[in-house]
């Protein structure tokens, strides 16, 4: 009964209230993937595909191959990135739904900042434009945030809502004032190759990986270590227990709020700076709800979410290549990530329980 | 340039764009006012949209492929329900879910049916009451002349509005969002009237999705609603879950809508992602002008665990 006076996406209602579950979060996790491949291949059934043969191929195009495992750590780092914005949030119990746009604003910012600073080597271009970068998803995350300190008016409407603002506001920047008028498509002017991030070696992979690390360990440390992460999860886990601790509750949520669109930010701004150099009208990742999907598969552990990002890399990965390897269009994946989502949601439902006369 | 038949032109896109917009506006009302926060109305528009489409194309019959948008929107609303309630899921999770499993599946689906192609419904709906109203300005042929679809879907928000407010099943499904303990002590179900209210929720989204590729557009794409289902949970915050309410919201929405079209097409030299900003940033205004005394139904969100809370 307790678990609505917590806040919505505490913990507790995620785990530690159902003594019934004795499983270990890894292994739920393991069942819960379990589930969606057997919900998800009894559909590619339906609709006259081989699952067995599809999963197959996916698992060999992306995890036996030296590209495809390249391929799929490049995919893992902006959402490893956009998973930690989900879940900085969601420790304060609250719900960033915007990391979409964000994650555009951000890319926006990083790539019209670097293609101004060609003038001052990789480190300076990188520092700035990350920075940058991380700058606009928190200037795209501020005005939600503070409607929500100030007049407690839910970000999850209003985070949507710059959604769609931002897909707007970033078309008409790219296609008006900052467009780079000498190419045909409309986008920024191209940050040059030999600026942008480095690659490791000869491959795919490239240094935005240790900026996904570094960013992921700061954070484990922040949220599990520090008196500051405490405090930001003990307003998720109860905002009225924390305010009688003292806990400045309105400070906290907006600073939860921030650090959420500014990795966001800087989600778009590795994108920019690795692999697309640029950024072109029309694009649009949409990272936010593959970001959900992530979080939940964590279980919301933050040293979790790295297995699971390498995993949503997987799937990324996979809609790229399955098309054309075993006809299976790229939407397949979405399907898939939606299906986990909600088997997440009803991991504990044991409906069986009523019968058997065990109480959960 | 006419000034009257621009007038007419405008009001009359307004009435047709917001329909799809205004059923699911009022869906997701009656769903929060249970208790529900369903943010999978995006996914069951999609899904609905997509059937509808399949089953006019198929039949020829517009009011046959509506039903089938009506039915799979039911389905879907019930899903939810028995998750959200029996299943005691996270609502916003688990509407996240159906949200994206709705648009890649719908996506999924097209594809495997159509391929590349991008079939057309022919055939238009019948216009009932075209030109009845003639004598009136303006306002007499953009209201009468609009297709019959529109008509069921008006008369089906006035019903909804007077069960919400005037009839025992609506005050019991505003119970159940208000104050679930209340609900269970006169001998109600609080899981049950839940179930009921996704249901209607569900129905009124599908009819949205099928009424947008049915009667507004005559086509399906993949993510062809554009955020449409996600714009009706605000709208429905904003209408303050009062059906008729909405209807005046949305039909602003829409003539914001067309006003953006229509400078568009005047070219007032303002680029048009410009103007496409402003539906939505009037929806954030409005939020902050008038939604901040607004209060949610007290329940809302929060899963219904029983009277000792633990069943």
């Amino acid at each position: 009964m307790k678990s609505h006076l917590a806040g919505r996406v505490s913990e507790a209602s995620v785990g530690r209230e159902h003594p019934a579950s004795r499983l270990a979060p890894p292994l739920e996790s393991l069942l819960a993937l379990g589930c969606t491949f057997v919900i998800s291949g009894l559909v590619l059934l339906f609709t006259g595909h081989d699952p067995v043969d599809a999963f197959g191929e996916l698992i060999t195009r992306t995890l036996f191959r030296t590209s495809g495992l390249q391929e799929v750590v490049v995919r893992a780092v902006p959402l490893l990135l956009a998973g930690l914005a989900v879940l900085v949030a969601a420790e304060a119990g609250l719900w960033n739904i915007g990391v979409d746009g964000q994650v555009l604003v951000g890319a926006m910012a990083a790539a019209v900042a670097g293609s101004w600073l060609d003038a001052g080597g990789r480190p300076l271009l990188w520092s700035v434009a990350i920075g940058i970068g991380a700058l606009g998803g928190v200037a795209w995350m501020a005005v939600p945030a503070l409607l929500r300190m100030r007049w407690g008016i839910n970000e999850i409407v209003t985070t949507i809502m710059f959604n769609y603002l931002a897909i707007s506001l970033t078309a008409w920047l790219v296609k008006g004032p900052f467009r780079d008028d000498s190419l045909v498509t409309p986008q920024t002017p191209m940050i040059l190759r030999e600026l942008r991030f480095a690659s490791l070696g000869d491959t795919r992979i490239h240094v935005g990986i240790f900026l996904a690390l570094a960013l992921w360990l700061g954070i484990a440390v922040w949220l599990r270590r520090s008196v500051a992460g405490f405090e930001l999860r003990a307003v998720g886990a109860s905002p009225r227990a924390a305010r009688h601790a003292m806990i400045p509750v309105a400070a906290v949520v907006l600073v939860a709020l921030l650090a959420s669109g500014a990795l966001a930010g800087i989600a778009g701004a590795n994108d920019v700076l690795s692999t697309k150099g640029t950024f072109q009208a029309e694009w649009n990742p949409e990272y936010g709800l593959s970001a959900f999907a992530l979080v939940f598969l964590a279980r919301r552990n933050v040293y979790a979410l790295l297995p699971a990002a390498l995993f949503l890399g997987v799937l990324a990965y996979g809609a790229d290549v399955m098309p054309r390897a075993a006809d299976i269009p790229p939407a397949f994946f979405s399907l898939f990530e939606g299906i986990l989502l909600m088997v997440f949601a009803v991991l504990h439902w044991r409906p069986w329980s009523r019968w058997t006369g065990r109480s959960e | 340039m006419n000034v009257e038949a621009v007038l007419t032109a405008l009001l009359s896109a307004a009435i047709l764009t917001s329909a799809p917009l205004l059923l699911a506006a009022v869906g997701e009302a009656i769903s929060q006012r249970g208790g529900l926060l369903n943010l999978g109305v995006e996914g069951s528009m999609l899904v609905s949209s997509l059937g509808a489409f399949w089953l006019t194309l198929e039949t020829g019959s517009g009011a046959l492929g509506i039903l089938l948008g009506g039915v799979i929107g039911v389905l879907i609303g019930v899903t939810f329900g028995v998750l959200a309630t029996l299943g005691r899921a996270d609502q916003v999770v688990l509407g996240l879910g159906v949200t994206l499993a709705g648009t890649g599946g719908s996506a999924f689906i097209f594809r495997e049916r159509y391929g590349s192609d991008q079939p057309l419904i022919a055939q238009g709906m019948g216009r009932p009451f075209e030109g009845l109203l003639d004598w009136l300005p303006v306002i007499g042929p953009a209201v009468a002349d609009q297709r019959w679809f529109i008509y069921v879907a008006w008369s089906l928000v006035i019903v909804a509005h007077v069960m919400v407010t005037r009839t025992a099943f609506g005050l019991r499904i505003r119970a159940a969002g208000e104050f679930p303990l209340g609900l269970e002590a006169v001998g109600g179900n609080v899981g049950r009237v839940r179930i009921a209210a996704a249901a209607i929720g569900g129905l009124f989204s599908g009819l949205g999705g099928a009424c947008l590729s049915v009667v507004e557009l005559g086509f399906f794409s993949p993510g062809v609603t554009a955020g449409v289902g996600f714009l009706a949970i605000a709208v429905a915050i904003l209408g303050r879950w009062s059906p008729l309410r909405i209807l005046a919201l949305s039909l602003l929405f829409g003539l914001l809508t067309g006003l953006d079209t229509g400078l568009q097409i005047a070219s007032v030299g303002i680029r048009t992602e410009f103007l496409s900003m402003l539906p939505y940033a009037g929806i954030i205004i409005a939020l902050v002008a008038f939604g901040r005394g607004a209060r949610m139904p007290r329940a809302l969100g929060k899963p219904w665990t029983g009277i000792s809370g633990s069943r």
